[in-house]
């Protein structure tokens, strides 16, 4: 326990932070929230609908569905390859005696590169006409039959989208998920080994359990950076074609920006708290009765 | 910890109804257009939508410093966001917060026809006809920037004409001519396509030069009324003249009209696939006369390239000198900052302006004025010049400046998908007419 006026200090230096919170962060969700329950285009006189926004949002607008399931996609794609590659990467890394640092470094490049030069940068890699890198290479490889173009096919553009993403952070969790594997206690390792574990029990039984605290920490991450996803998205495809690779994010943001539909684009903003606010309890509960049994 | 929660969101929540009640308010008579007073010199703003080094913005900074030797204090801010999506959000925030600058740039759409019902925006006829240069302006660069009542908010500082390009060499080498009709274009790209050529460069990515070509066949077959009628759910896509224009799109779709993956390309790589040579035709204004027809072009197609104007079909209502001739975004005149000094700025500026524009090779909303012709023109510029002297008196207009922003948005998503045989015309006509259903009345009230 702090004495009493140490205690104080602390709610003193705590305090500022906290309102800097609530303003920036708070505020504008509960802003959200109040906006959700009018009809407002901006320049009109705001009209309280009640529940109307909410009703039409759940059960009349189709873009809605579609763009949440297509959410849903898009940050199981950023998840596979930003937990599942960093997971791999930092365990061979773990294994290499030289060329780590540099190994490091090149897997950290993208997080560092602007996502306007991603999104171009993708542009051309997927395109047909000129012909992209990807393109190229699988014709160079014999499978030129799979060349298409990537980001106008309603049945590729999703993962097309997906995968710049999930590729530009893999390197930063990879150094968050090594940092935790350097930290295994050695001893616990070679104990393991003498006893006669293989590799992937050593692993499984040894490492994985032992990192679970920071690859909660990552899971969370990675799944609210995923579902706030938007701007890779937005600048590569503008949701299109049709709505085949539009977000609840991007589809809001036009509500918002493009039709002034402040209201209902604050009902989907609302539902996009609640979505991150559930998937972070249902990570917690699952890793906790997992850590439980 | 609970009771202070409680209280900092009841202040929240106050606020909030405070602010909102706070957001009308504050115009003065926008038909007053000669406000008496003394003119104080200060900093105005233009918050505008057109390319920063462009001709229209050289120009009026230009005239600006002028202004401003006589008026010392004076200075023009031009803020300029030429991506139009960017800029329309940027224009729309600000009107929700009122803090729209002095001059602002909008098309005549339906969010601008309720900030002029709002008393926000100038008379702009009465204005120019109180400037004494209302007379000046040619009748379609100022009916392109009226909304449907006829009624004028905005000044047009451009003139263009949009033709389809093409390249005579490719056309040849395909066996087929200029098409006397648009229900020819779907059986001339097919006959490209088999000769191996891209009939058509499209810049897919901004969605208008996509949209430009469902416009086509309704101003054609029911004239500049259908779209005014469809906006508001008067007309349909069901309808003789919607049907037409839906099959017509789903056929080019089918003949592979447009480049592979064209929703991705944008603006500069469809005009680089028509100047090198690669695609037949291209459809656009004659803002790009410099790069298309001057010694800038391509040395290699430059004596290949000509233009016609959009086909007529069989039983147009509308004639072949009568296509899309718009007078770009206009500029709308805040009727709540406006005051002597504005109206003497605005006088001074558009009485010189049309000569310093037409100095630069390009049509002026005006007719008082002669265009010069560039030195490395090549012969096309003047022809394409002249057809401004023959236009009919109707004049297609693009669709994205006529539709609600809702179903606009909707139109240039599903378009995409019609054309790239996605989803079927039926399919098309249903989610278009349901959307204008639905979005249509909160915008046409």
């Amino acid at each position: 326990m702090l004495p009493n006026r140490s205690r104080t200090s602390v709610l003193v230096f705590l305090l500022p932070p906290l309102l800097l919170y609530c303003a920036a962060v708070l505020f504008p969700i509960l802003q959200s929230l109040f906006l959700s329950f009018f009809s407002w285009n901006g320049i009109s006189d705001m009209e309280f609908v009640g529940l109307a926004n909410y009703v039409r949002m759940l059960t009349a607008d189709d873009i809605f569905w579609r763009s949440f399931f297509n959410a849903l996609i898009y940050l199981a794609i950023c998840l596979v390859l930003q937990l599942g590659g960093a997971l791999v990467v930092a365990s061979l890394l773990t294994s290499l005696r030289r060329g780590r640092e540099l190994i490091k470094t090149l897997y950290l490049l993208p997080a560092v590169i602007s996502t306007v030069a991603i999104a171009f940068l993708f542009v051309r890699i997927y395109s047909i006409d000129p012909v992209g890198l990807l393109n190229q290479l699988l014709h160079w490889v014999g499978l030129g039959s799979f060349e298409r173009a990537w980001l106008s096919d309603v049945n590729t553009v999703l993962a097309a989208v997906s995968a710049p993403e999930g590729w530009r952070f893999t390197g930063l969790y990879m150094l968050i998920i090594y940092a935790a594997l350097i930290a295994v206690p050695k001893e616990l390792e070679e104990a393991a080994v003498l006893d006669g574990a293989s590799k992937w029990t050593l692993f499984t039984k040894i490492r994985f359990p032992y990192i679970r605290p920071v690859w909660i920490t990552t899971t969370i991450m990675a799944t609210t950076y995923g579902l706030r996803g938007f701007d890779i998205p937005y600048l590569m495809t503008n949701g299109g074609p049709g709505q085949s690779s539009e977000l609840l994010t991007t589809y809001m943001y036009k509500t918002a920006f493009t039709s002034t539909d402040f209201g209902y684009a604050s009902t989907i903003s609302v539902f996009i708290v609640i979505e991150c606010l559930v998937a972070v309890g249902l990570i917690l509960f699952m890793l906790k009765r997992k850590a439980d049994s | 910890m609970k009771k202070l929660l409680r209280a900092a969101t009841v202040a929240a929540v106050a606020a909030l109804a405070l602010t909102a009640c706070g957001g009308g308010g504050g115009a003065s008579d926008p038909a007053n257009v000669s406000p008496t007073g003394e003119i104080k010199p200060r900093e105005i703003s233009w918050l505008l939508s057109r390319p920063a080094d462009g001709a229209v913005i050289n120009i009026m900074k230009k005239l600006a410093d002028d202004y401003a030797k006589e008026h010392p204090g004076f200075a023009l801010n031009l803020i300029t966001t030429p991506d139009r999506p960017s800029y329309i959000q940027k224009l729309e925030t600000l009107a929700a917060a009122n803090k729209l600058p002095e001059l602002f740039d909008t098309d005549a759409t339906p969010f601008a026809q309720q900030l002029a019902k709002q008393g926000k925006m100038m008379d702009a006829d009465k204005l120019l006809k109180s400037l004494g240069l209302y007379d000046d302006y040619r009748p379609g660069a100022l009916d392109y920037q009226r909304f449907d009542d006829g009624s004028l908010y905005m000044i047009p500082f451009q003139f263009e004409l949009e033709f389809i390009w093409y390249n005579k060499a490719l056309l040849e080498k395909a066996g087929v001519s200029v098409p006397k009709s648009l229900d020819d274009i779907p059986a001339m790209c097919t006959a490209l396509r088999t000769a191996g050529i891209t009939p058509i460069a499209i810049d897919g990515q901004d969605q208008w030069p996509l949209e430009r070509y469902v416009a086509y066949q309704p101003f054609r077959a029911a004239g500049p009324d259908f779209v005014q009628k469809l906006k508001k759910g008067e007309a349909s896509f069901t309808d003789e003249a919607g049907q037409k224009t839906v099959k017509w799109m789903a056929e080019l779709g089918n003949s592979k009209c447009f480049q592979e993956g064209f929703s991705a390309q944008g603006y500069s790589d469809a005009q680089n696939l028509f100047t090198s040579g690669e695609a037949a035709m291209y459809n656009i204004g004659t803002w790009e006369l410099p790069s298309l027809a001057t010694d800038k072009l391509n040395a290699a197609t430059r004596d290949d390239i000509d233009f016609f104007t959009l086909p007529t079909t069989n039983g147009s209502v509308t004639a072949a000198n009568e296509y899309v001739s718009p007078s770009g975004i206009g500029m709308a005149v805040n009727s709540k900052t406006y005051d002597p000094l504005v109206s003497d700025f605005l006088r001074f500026a558009l009485e010189k302006y049309p000569a310093e524009y037409a100095a630069t090779g390009a049509l002026s909303p005006t007719t008082n004025v002669q265009t010069t012709i560039p030195a490395n023109a090549t012969p096309l510029y003047s022809k394409a010049l002249e057809a401004a002297n023959g236009l009919g008196d109707k004049q297609a207009m693009p669709w994205d400046t006529q539709l609600d922003p809702t179903t606009n948005g909707r139109l240039q998503q599903e378009l995409v998908l019609l054309v790239q045989g996605n989803i079927t015309p039926e399919q098309f006509t249903k989610t278009m007419d349901d959307a204008i259903k639905q979005n249509a009345p909160k915008f046409f009230k």
